[in-house]
């Protein structure tokens, strides 16, 4: 199972994390992707796996050169 | 009003000595004005004042005096150059099946280097998992053996193999561009000067569009992505600079982008030019937004910073399924840019030039009506439409012996690989004018 489809809690508001929409922003361009988030505080999880996978090649591709 | 705006260092264009040179301004123009002792002045203009010059060039340092002084008749990498090697030129044949009216490399009935030369040259220049070789000519695709200099260059160790060529032989021998696909062919530049034959006739001699647009058809066939690379010379296709952008548009992801070449002088050329027969940077930015209206947002254009800024520019989009371009770049978020090496430069354009492997293709290709528009607004969706749909206006403005300017020279990545040597472009096809 993915990071993001495990069952997460948030450390400080013990709430359990549901999926919603981020929005990213890199360099003008926005973007969203559904996230674990706490309903109350609104931290999101960001697993490594979408940190060094998708969001590390869209800061690639967006960086000029 | 005359007015000197900047100090470097030229070339007699008849002798080719070295000489000092200025930029002067003359109302908006700006030319390049040298003596030499023994040839007399000579002045070429090298900018419109359509843009600001100086905040295009931004803060490159002129060339000091003692800097450089070698430059250009010591070249083959000094250590005074101030850039690597983005892309190396490699001549693997003289002979050519076009007789153009311009070409640098004088292409005819010259003949082949020996397959055995050049692997020995591909091994000789590879830095293994790096080097982005142009394999060059004359045509190089007049010669069947190309596909296995292609090998050649891959076991030598050349990330990237780029193809220059005119596209006649792809359009006409399908199964040849099959053997360079798996041969391990990157993408290719292909000569493409205008959307008519008119342009064909007067700049290359006979009818070639309908070659071109099979080329094409054929190398979206194997997965090669092709740029299209006019050569801009006014009074015959300076006109048709939007349409080549609308183009290239309506053939991606096939068609990567344009490489804008204006005319240099040097190589075979019909004439010494006038004024009016050379084509500025600055002419060609305000041609696009003239001709290619709101496809091409002005902002989106930048300068090169991986060779000195008055030499091209690049703009980077996504081509969206309603064959509009998404630009990835405006100015006002690289105001600050400083100068990028060859390496990052070398990332980038093939990152952009090449298609993705064909399975990642097969399912991008597939214009999907409920994708279009929104789908790069997720992750997902934009990375696998940029992975897909990238497309680049460049452009390279080659200097000759009227309008080199060491300070640009001094600058330059795309180096031809002669003799054991890397030397910049426009010093290895600098030819005597006059």
């Amino acid at each position: 199972m993915a990071a993001e489809d495990r069952k997460w809690k948030c450390w400080q508001c013990n709430q359990e994390l549901v999926k919603q929409q981020v929005l990213f922003t890199y360099l003008g361009h926005t973007f969203s992707h559904d996230l674990p988030t706490c309903p109350k505080c609104r931290r999101v999880f960001i697993p490594k796996e979408l940190a060094d996978g998708a969001i590390a090649e869209v800061e690639e591709q967006l960086e000029d050169k | 009003m005359r007015k000197i705006l900047r100090k470097t260092y030229s070339v007699c264009p008849v002798c080719l000595k070295r000489i000092p040179a200025d930029h002067v301004a003359l109302g908006n123009k700006i030319y390049l004005e040298k003596s030499c002792p023994e040839h007399g002045s000579f002045s070429t203009i090298i900018w419109h004042g359509l843009r600001d010059l100086e905040s295009w060039r931004g803060n490159l340092p002129e060339i000091a005096e003692g800097e450089n002084e070698n430059c250009p008749h010591a070249c083959g990498l000094c250590p005074e150059h101030q850039q690597d090697t983005c892309c190396v030129l490699l001549e693997v044949t003289k002979r050519c099946n076009l007789r153009c009216t311009f070409c640098f490399a004088q292409g005819g009935d010259g003949e082949d280097i020996p397959f055995a030369t050049v692997r020995s040259h591909l091994f000789a220049l590879a830095d293994p998992g790096k080097t982005l070789v142009q394999l060059s000519g004359g045509e190089p695709t007049v010669r069947d053996d190309l596909p296995q200099i292609v090998a050649a260059a891959k076991e030598a160790g050349c990330q990237y193999v780029q193809l220059n060529t005119n596209g006649i032989r792809l359009a006409q021998d399908q199964e040849f561009v099959k053997e360079l696909a798996q041969a391990g062919l990157s993408f290719v530049f292909m000569q493409f000067d205008g959307t008519n034959d008119d342009i064909y006739r007067r700049l290359r001699g006979q009818d070639l569009f309908a070659l071109k647009k099979q080329a094409i058809e054929h190398c979206a066939l194997f997965n090669l992505g092709v740029t299209l690379v006019p050569t801009l010379v006014p009074g015959v296709n300076t006109d048709e600079i939007g349409n080549l952008i609308r183009f290239a548009v309506a053939h991606a992801p096939a068609v990567r982008g344009v490489h804008f070449q204006p005319v240099s002088y040097f190589g075979r050329i019909p004439a010494l030019p006038s004024e009016a027969e050379r084509f500025t940077l600055d002419q060609l930015l305000a041609a696009i937004e003239a001709q290619a209206g709101e496809l091409v947002p002005q902002d989106s254009i930048l300068p090169s910073r991986c060779d000195h800024p008055l030499c091209g520019f690049h703009g980077d989009y996504i081509v969206m399924n309603d064959k509009t371009l998404y630009p990835l770049r405006r100015k006002e978020e690289n105001c600050c840019c400083q100068p990028t090496t060859a390496e990052q430069n070398r990332a980038f354009v093939a990152r952009r030039w090449q298609r993705p492997q064909a399975e990642a293709a097969l399912s991008s290709d597939q214009e999907n009506p409920s994708l279009a528009g929104d789908e790069i607004e997720t992750l997902e969706g934009f990375l696998r439409r940029i992975r897909s749909h990238s497309f680049t206006l460049t452009a390279m403005a080659f200097q000759d012996a009227g309008n080199l300017d060491l300070e640009r020279l001094r600058r330059c990545s795309l180096h031809v690989f002669a003799n054991g040597r890397f030397v910049p472009f426009c010093a290895y096809y600098l030819t005597k004018q006059g």
